[in-house]
């Protein structure tokens, strides 16, 4: 052997033996007993609930055995238990009947979340900077009985707040009771893509303060104003299955469906005809269409009843609305106009419906009602084909919202002592004119509920992480969806991984510590209790699982993942009394003047992040949006011409300007959007919302004139102006393709 | 003429280091096993790793190189067995699905709170109780990642396939051992010899 191959031979010998270390063994994690005993390798589904739309869908969870890194009694170690692997639609559900949108299969990634909070905390640092301890439950539990208990013990009108997404069920009950408990507190149910106003024109109508279920699967003609019923606007899934029927359901059958809007959306895409119309024109479009059917005798006036009665020149047949008159306004030829009425009139069962943008004009409260009116007439409203109204009773809303807390705060009209925040993100989701911020420095204590740091929760002086909705007992009453009634209930598909607590048991164990009529008026011990006493009447009623006692009906409804009426049985329409005063049509309002800014500006709810609260999800930023195939970030949305004007390619950096603000996105060519409109999707633009969020796109929101829907407690998030300038070379992601292949005939006009 | 030769050479010593190589991992690995740092469950970084920790860790699957395992409790079967008790008492879901259940310290806990009490290997057995740990059993059998392999019980357990054909007669094992040798040609034997399907996808997929 050669001195060299000796060499070799050493070099190897020792890199082996300096490889001998690994596996050290203060590396090694402790295993916890597991709290479960199940069998490896076994998966079971369990009900459950997606809490991430109002929709309520219901869920199956499918759960398996596996090894979670957790943190027990301060000590790391790995935990064998159950964990949810996979979300699907229960198909048991009459909401959802075993379908799941891409949002919803996301849902998975809530519990998972790495920036998911795992304890209590307590701020250290100046309010906003995010500098927390971690505190013990028993300490944070403490701290806000006794600051509920300095607010009882000093009898302060206004002095609670609460801000919280929309709520239902026993959950809702219990908040309510907090509400109700402190004198005039604030309850808002702050929602972007609240349905309030479409609430108020349907108890206005029909009588029924609900959003309406809509049964396309037997409809044979559809009018959408604005409504993206297929993606995010009320009932998705439930509409998208009702969509497929309609289509493919009936063999040698295929119902019309046009669609009335600036912006093609996904919905309009889907469309037989997609109409463009002028932005706060579909009221007066709907009263064109309801002239042409009344003077062409194709229905009585009278058949529209008392939704009829609500428009001022109903009875003499609209005279101001004949299609000649209309056609400049809203952009549509009066020749077409004449012949939707005249199809709609001939195709029954037919619907029209509004929806997104169209009720989120200035005068949106009456564009609604129009629409309703033109439902009536065409003699589909609670039928089958038409609108319908669950039985279930609607909640009664406190009428305040996050734009009448903040002025009642920065005015000095109200002073609220405690504010308790409960998924919720007004921050993030109200127009900076309204000083939402500012009302939120001037509240001495915040505590928040949230699973997550946001723009709002990081203000929070204490932070007690809600359990994740697959950790959580769930019940809901979904108002929409199905013309069953429907009372959704599902225990915790997994154990809780982290150090969080149910709200809803937090807020009993807090009522009980400051007691007094509080502690009385929440007599549960559990939340699920409360949820198993409000189960307790309505195992008499007829439905699809029969038991002989209330606890095998419990027993039987938490299987099921719910309990829902054994036939459709949705509430009568009312016809109602007079009304005192008919509506009068008004003219959109829209802030900032139009030479200075010439483009309307109309923020949609993004496919993927709905109003903004998904963002933090990394499958939902990394999943390309369905339209445009646009991934990783927010874009404006120009017409080709308009490009062509103002020399801006696809791609380009553009800065977006209000009255009230600017921003700053790429520039993405579509021909489906108005000339004189810009669009982009609302989501993005989180300065604080997780690792995969922040500093991510912008936020249209923050630019938005503060202005209201007349007639209705709501915001006008769609009646802004703005200007474009190119301002240099953007990242516009697309996952393949662009909206610009279509051939030039489709472009708008 | 004098290349050719040195090129032959030069092999050879390849040759010999890699078997020397070889012969130190198999020395190293009864050093290693005896020490007990045998895959231990470690503590995840949450950045990227490649599928194996170490150079050294990726060699010896190469080379198929298995440590034995060495057990936190000398556990006995044997008395277990010879107490009348039955493998699926604890090892329970063998006939269900891929994995049976190794039971948690809480179960061994049930009977264990009053027999034997005093003996040393059930002192360390109520240690873990207390201290809320559940036993780390070391892995005795299971295929390596790379070879894909999917075992499910279940089918084995319905065919009537006896449980000490793979895990040896357990009535004369303390800790359990790997008495057989899984390879490919062990299972495929058996399948040939029962009718059992041989294609790729039975097992591997």
């Amino acid at each position: 052997m050669e001195r060299r191959d000796f060499l070799k031979i050493s070099a190897v010998a020792g890199a082996t033996a300096a490889l001998e270390g690994c596996g050290n063994p203060d590396h090694q994690l402790i295993r916890f007993i597991p709290e479960e005993d199940l069998i490896p390798g076994i998966a079971t589904w369990k009900p459950s609930v997606c809490t991430l739309c109002p929709a309520g869908c219901g869920l199956l969870v499918r759960v398996m055995q596996g090894e979670a890194e957790v943190v027990r009694d301060g000590r790391l170690g790995l935990l064998k238990m159950g964990l949810a692997k996979k979300l699907e639609g229960n198909p048991a559900h009459p909401i959802n009947q075993g379908k799941l949108c891409p949002r919803g299969q996301a849902g998975l990634q809530v519990t998972y979340h790495p920036d998911r909070l795992k304890g209590p905390l307590a701020r250290v640092g100046p309010r906003g900077s995010g500098q927390f301890r971690e505190v013990s439950w028993d300490d944070a539990i403490k701290q806000l009985t006794s600051q509920l208990a300095d607010l009882q013990a000093s009898n302060q009108e206004g002095g609670l707040a609460l801000i919280t997404s929309p709520l239902r069920g026993q959950k809702r009950a219990i908040f309510e009771v907090f509400a109700n408990h402190f004198k005039k507190s604030l309850f808002v149910e702050s929602a972007f893509l609240g349905d309030s106003v479409i609430r108020a024109a349907n108890a206005a109508s029909f009588g029924h303060a609900l959003p309406p279920t809509v049964d396309l699967g037997q409809s044979n003609y559809v009018l959408s104003f604005g409504a993206d019923f297929v993606g995010t606007w009320n009932s998705p899934v439930a509409q998208s299955i009702g969509f497929g029927e309609m289509r493919k359901g009936r063999p040698g059958q295929r119902a019309k469906f046009v669609q009335f809007e600036q912006r093609i959306s996904h919905t309009g895409a889907s469309a037989d005809e997609w109409v463009p119309v002028q932005p706060g024109m579909e009221g007066m479009l709907a009263l064109g269409l309801a002239h042409v059917i009344m003077t062409e005798k194709l229905r009585p006036a009278a058949a529209a009843g008392h939704a009829g009665s609500l428009i001022e020149g109903w009875s003499q047949g609209l005279p101001d609305y004949a299609p000649e008159r209309i056609a400049t306004q809203t952009g549509l030829q009066a020749e077409t106009i004449a012949r939707i009425a005249r199809e709609a009139a001939a195709h029954e069962p037919a619907v029209a419906i509004i929806g997104d943008a169209a009720t989120a004009h200035t005068n949106g409260y009456f564009s609604a009602l129009a629409v309703n009116a033109l439902s009536a007439l065409l003699g589909s409203v609670g039928k089958p084909g038409g609108i319908l109204f669950s039985s279930a009773p609607a909640a009664k809303e406190s009428g305040v919202s996050v734009e009448i807390l903040a002025s009642q705060i920065n005015s000095g009209a109200a002073a609220a002592k405690v504010l308790l925040l409960y998924n919720a993100n007004p921050v993030f989701s109200a127009p900076a004119a309204w000083g939402v911020r500012a009302a939120l420095d001037k509240i001495p204590f915040i505590a928040s509920f949230g699973s997550f740091l946001d723009e709002t929760s990081a203000l929070a002086d204490l932070i007690l992480p809600d359990h994740s909705p697959l950790e959580s007992w769930h019940d809901d009453a979904p108002p929409s969806g199905s013309a069953r009634t429907v009372m959704s209930v599902a225990p915790p598909a997994m154990h809780p991984l982290h150090n969080t607590r149910s709200t809803p048991d937090v807020l009993l164990d807090v009522a009980h510590q400051v007691g007094g009529a509080l502690g009385k008026a929440l007599p549960w011990k559990a939340y699920d209790e409360a949820i198993q006493a409000s189960f307790a009447a309505l195992y008499k009623e007829k439905g699809t699982k029969t038991a002989k006692d209330a606890d095998e009906f419990w027993t039987k409804a938490q299987e099921q993942g719910g309990w829902w009426s054994a036939e459709p049985n949705p509430a009568p329409v009312s016809t109602g009394g007079a009304p005192s005063a008919a509506a009068k049509a008004t003219a959109p309002q829209f802030d900032g003047d139009a030479n200075e800014y010439p483009f309307h500006f109309l923020p949609f709810a993004s496919q993927l992040f709905y109003d903004g609260s998904l963002a933090h999800l990394p499958w939902m930023q990394e999943a390309p949006d369905p339209l445009s195939t646009v991934m990783w970030g927010a874009w404006v949305e120009i017409n080709p011409k308009t490009a062509r004007k103002l020399s801006v390619q696809q791609g380009d950096l553009v800065e977006v300007a209000s009255p009230h603000g600017k921003l700053k996105a790429p520039a993405l060519i579509n021909p489906g959007i108005a000339p004189d409109a810009l669009a982009m999707p609302v989501g993005q633009g989180h300065e604080n919302f997780t690792r995969y969020a922040t500093g991510c796109g912008a936020n249209p929101i923050s630019i938005l004139s503060p202005l209201t829907v007349e007639g209705a407690n709501s915001f006008a998030w769609a009646a802004t102006r703005v200007k474009l300038s190119v301002v240099g070379r953007g990242k516009l992601i697309l996952f393949g393709g662009s909206l610009t292949e279509a051939s030039p005939e489709l472009e708008h006009r | 003429m004098s290349r050719p030769a040195f090129r032959l050479s030069h092999y050879f010593c390849v040759a010999i280091t890699i078997g020397v190589a070889a012969l130190g991992l198999a020395v190293l690995d009864k050093a290693l096993s005896a020490q007990g740092t045998n895959a231990p469950p470690q503590e995840t970084s949450g950045v990227f790793t490649p599928a194996h920790p170490t150079v050294y860790e990726a060699l010896r699957e190469f080379l198929g190189i298995r440590s034995k395992p060495v057990q936190p409790i000398a556990y006995t079967h044997k008395v277990h067995l010879g107490n009348g008790m039955q493998c699926t008492d604890c090892h329970v879901g063998v006939d269900q699905g891929p994995d049976a259940r190794i039971p948690s310290v809480n179960f061994c806990m049930t009977c264990h709170q009053v027999i034997a009490t005093n003996k040393p290997e059930i002192k360390k057995l109520a240690q873990y109780k207390a201290r809320g740990e559940d036993i780390p059993w070391q892995r005795v059998y299971g295929f390596e990642p790379s070879a894909h392999v999917k075992f499910n019980h279940a089918p084995h357990i319905r065919a009537g396939v006896d449980c000490s054909v793979c895990h040896g007669d357990m009535r004369q094992q303390t800790v359990a051992e790997r008495k057989v040798d899984h390879t490919m040609g062990f299972c495929i034997n058996c399948h040939q010899q029962k009718n059992a399907s041989v294609d790729c996808v039975t097992c591997h997929f």
